[in-house]
């Protein structure tokens, strides 16, 4: 047999319970934009039942817990794309301005100043001794050299800006991992007493998710709570432990990253920002100066060889055309230089009388002599042109991919973990409705609490 | 409870769409504007290779049309120059001719000599003909080639040297532009300003004179027959230009094949990107305008 007061706490137990339900649902409507929210969910379950010999009552509802609803599994693979993203997004922006330089419908370019200044030796050769023909070729290999130095210039400026954005890269890591091991001890200070660390996780998904988008990082859940290393096991975060990395200039000034044990791992990185801006700064960058300077080598070499073999307007044997370029070529580019002011020292002359042409003529073949390899100065450039091009347009397609595939994968998770208000509304009227009726309920049981009390005392 | 959920935020999803479109925009707007195709390498990075190859031989076409006419100048020039000179010897012989002939006085050869010095002098001035600043008979010298010189049997030394020059005028194919004075006025047999020279001699000593004459004949064909250089090397220039406009022609139809913007699908594409947009656009306006939260009961 039941008692009124225990159909009053099963009343009462509800509306704690249909309260807690509807928090839930006022806590999902207040977060409806906070990024990386995972929407929760209230647990209702049945008390256990009072048994009094053949009948069975139930003693009414409690809410167990409120879980989050969320993925990791997709979650995980998030970050992973997260990661392709960050190192192509880094690598195309960082192409996409060094291949300015290589645009040759704008005029200015080496391509063009090739031709301008091979043209220049095609009217000299019609008249080997006119002296504003001699000058308009030294100015042509004046604006020749001052564009390879313009190119070589702007790359390595380039070169020095992702040097800078990687020193970024690795303050903004440290200072995410330092917030993530903060938030794994507050994680796993709730969940040793059993409580409910949802925000938290959700807090740290946000910074995991920023963290992959500029380093490859490798996740493990252990008993300790969450370690993250890259994925060539460099420790980033162990539990409540965060491990800074930092970073050391080498010899050319670029700067170099360190694992909190000294080791440089600058070249293990396999995704993320910091690995796109390395492979620009390390690999594409420096190899399109190398070509640059292969370039400008071949032809300041071969142009002086040829000048020296002939004579000049006076009759004196040629001397160099342009300044002889370092030796192993590197930086020749950005250091070529004319070597000569005066227009009557180019040896146009093939016997040393002044109006021959001899020596302009073969100055003028250079244009078609293979420069490196196996190619002319054309074709080397154009080559290089359709290399830097080409590098820019596979990652820009790979990074259009990358980013389909992220979308899709933020939509499955919108689709798991997002707060619906459609849904949050139909929850507020479900718990609304069921407070209302618990609270009937009290007021009944008051009522025939009151009739029980008067029972007697009516005259 | 078990429909699907979906994605109760489509706002990110539709943001980058919108991004998508307005690149493609962007880049039709580009191509619009610039009328190509290819506005930076990696819009075509194989395109982009070989509009760098082909701007290269448009200059290189560019350069031998204009060393051709620069040449041309000058072969028409020295052209013009030796028809000046045979005109001149035709002159002389006439002279000659007629100095060996008629019943003349010794003082009427003397003027006939007289004529024949101006003649000589003539000759002199046309063989330091110059064009652009350069003796164009003074081989690859660049000295005024004839000089007057008693002390020579002829009256006149030359200075330049025996040197021709070359000119490209196509890949792999140069032109010789000059042949050196030596050749053309101290040709074999007679020169042109010994046989004028003993010419003169004659008519003053009234004695072989009309050996004299056949002298200048023959410096007369030989300049004649040299002047053949120059009509070839304008006959070859006028060919060649004609080769290398049709070159042009055809580079700079490889250029627009490479690099020219089709016009006609870039507004198309430009067209529905635009559309897409604005649907696009118009979705995001419509999106989570509702939600059942509009249709609860004031309380």
């Amino acid at each position: 047999m039941s008692s009124l007061f225990a159909t009053l706490d099963v009343a009462i137990g509800a509306l704690g319970a249909e309260q807690g339900a509807l928090d839930t649902t006022s806590n999902n409507v207040a977060n409806v934009n906070t990024p990386g929210y995972s929407r929760e969910e209230p647990v209702l379950v049945e008390n256990p039942p009072i048994v009094l010999g053949p009948l069975t009552f139930g003693s009414g509802v409690s809410l167990q817990k409120v879980q989050s609803v969320r993925d990791p599994i997709l979650q995980l693979r998030i970050d992973g794309e997260t990661q392709q993203q960050g190192a192509l997004n880094a690598f195309v922006t960082g192409m996409q301005q060094a291949q300015v330089q290589f645009n040759s419908t704008s005029g200015g370019d080496i391509g063009s100043e090739i031709s301008n200044f091979f043209s220049s030796l095609g009217q000299l050769s019609t008249n080997p001794t006119s002296l504003s023909q001699r000058q308009a070729v030294l100015t042509a290999a004046g604006n020749l050299a001052q564009s390879f130095n313009n190119t070589a210039d702007a790359l390595i400026q380039q070169q020095t800006n992702v040097n800078l954005n990687v020193e970024q890269d690795v303050q903004q890591i440290n200072t995410l991992t330092g917030q993530i091991a903060q938030l794994n001890s507050q994680i796993s200070a709730l969940q040793n007493v059993g409580e409910d660390a949802s925000s938290f996780v959700d807090q740290r998904d946000l910074a995991i998710g920023q963290l992959s988008n500029l380093i490859d990082v490798s996740q493990i859940q252990t008993e300790n709570g969450l370690t993250l290393t890259t994925s060539n096991g460099t420790p980033l975060v162990a539990g409540n432990q965060s491990f800074a990395l930092s970073t050391q200039p080498n010899a050319a000034g670029m700067q170099q990253i360190y694992s909190q044990q000294g080791v440089n791992i600058t070249g293990t990185l396999t995704s993320g920002d910091l690995e796109g801006q390395l492979q620009v700064r390390d690999e594409a960058i420096p190899e399109l100066l190398s070509n640059l300077d292969t370039l400008a080598a071949g032809l300041a070499t071969a142009l002086n060889t040829t000048n020296q073999a002939g004579f000049d307007l006076n009759g004196n044997a040629g001397g160099n055309l342009f300044v002889p370029p370092p030796a192993g070529v590197t930086g020749a580019a950005a250091g070529m230089a004319v070597a000569i002011t005066d227009p009557s020292l180019i040896a146009a002359s093939s016997d040393g009388s002044p109006g021959s042409n001899g020596n302009v003529n073969v100055l003028s073949a250079v244009q078609n002599q293979v420069i490196a390899n196996g190619q002319n100065a054309s074709d080397y450039y154009s080559n290089i042109v359709f290399n830097v091009g080409n590098e820019v347009s596979n990652s820009s397609a790979e990074l259009s991919s990358a980013q389909l595939t992220l979308q899709q994968l933020q939509n499955q998770r919108g689709s798991i973990s997002g707060v619906s208000l459609d849904e949050e509304a139909a929850n507020l009227i479900q718990y609304q409705q069921a407070y209302e009726a618990a609270a009937r309920v009290v007021d009944t049981v008051s009522q025939m609490l009151d009739t029980v009390i008067n029972m007697g005392a009516t005259p | 409870m078990s429909a699907i959920r979906v994605n109760p935020y489509p706002l990110p999803g539709l943001l980058a769409s919108l991004q998508t479109t307005e690149q493609q925009i962007q880049n039709d707007l580009s191509q619009l504007a610039t009328g190509r195709s290819i506005n930076e390498p990696s819009d075509n990075p194989t395109g982009a290779a070989e509009l760098t190859q082909n701007l290269a031989q448009i200059s290189q076409v560019d350069t031998f049309q204009r060393s051709m006419s620069s040449v041309n100048g000058e072969l028409s020039t020295a052209d013009s120059t030796l028809n000046s000179v045979t005109t001149a010897l035709q002159r002389a012989i006439s002279l000659g001719v007629e100095g060996a002939n008629g019943p003349l006085s010794d003082s009427d050869r003397a003027s006939i000599a007289t004529e024949l010095q101006g003649i000589q002098s003539q000759l002199i001035s046309l063989a330091n003909t110059s064009y652009q600043g350069q003796y164009i008979f003074a081989g690859t010298a660049q000295v005024q080639p004839f000089v007057a010189d008693p002390s020579q049997t002829s009256g006149v030394r030359y200075d330049g040297n025996t040197g021709t020059n070359s000119v490209a005028i196509g890949n792999g194919y140069s032109l010789q532009v000059n042949l050196p004075g030596s050749q053309i006025f101290n040709g074999p047999g007679a020169g042109v300003f010994q046989a004028v020279n003993d010419l003169i001699n004659a008519l003053q000593a009234n004695s072989g004179i009309g050996s004299a004459v056949n002298e200048v004949n023959t410096a007369y064909n030989y300049v004649d027959a040299q002047r053949v250089f120059y009509g070839n090397g304008m006959n070859q220039i006028t060919d060649q230009t004609n080769n290398l406009n049709t070159e042009q022609v055809e580079l700079s139809s490889q250029q627009n094949t490479i690099a020219q913007a089709d016009l006609p699908s870039v507004i198309s594409n430009f067209t529905t990107a635009e559309t897409g947009r604005e649907a696009t656009l118009g979705a995001i306006g419509q999106t989570s305008q509702m939600n059942l939260f509009n249709f609860l009961p004031p309380p």
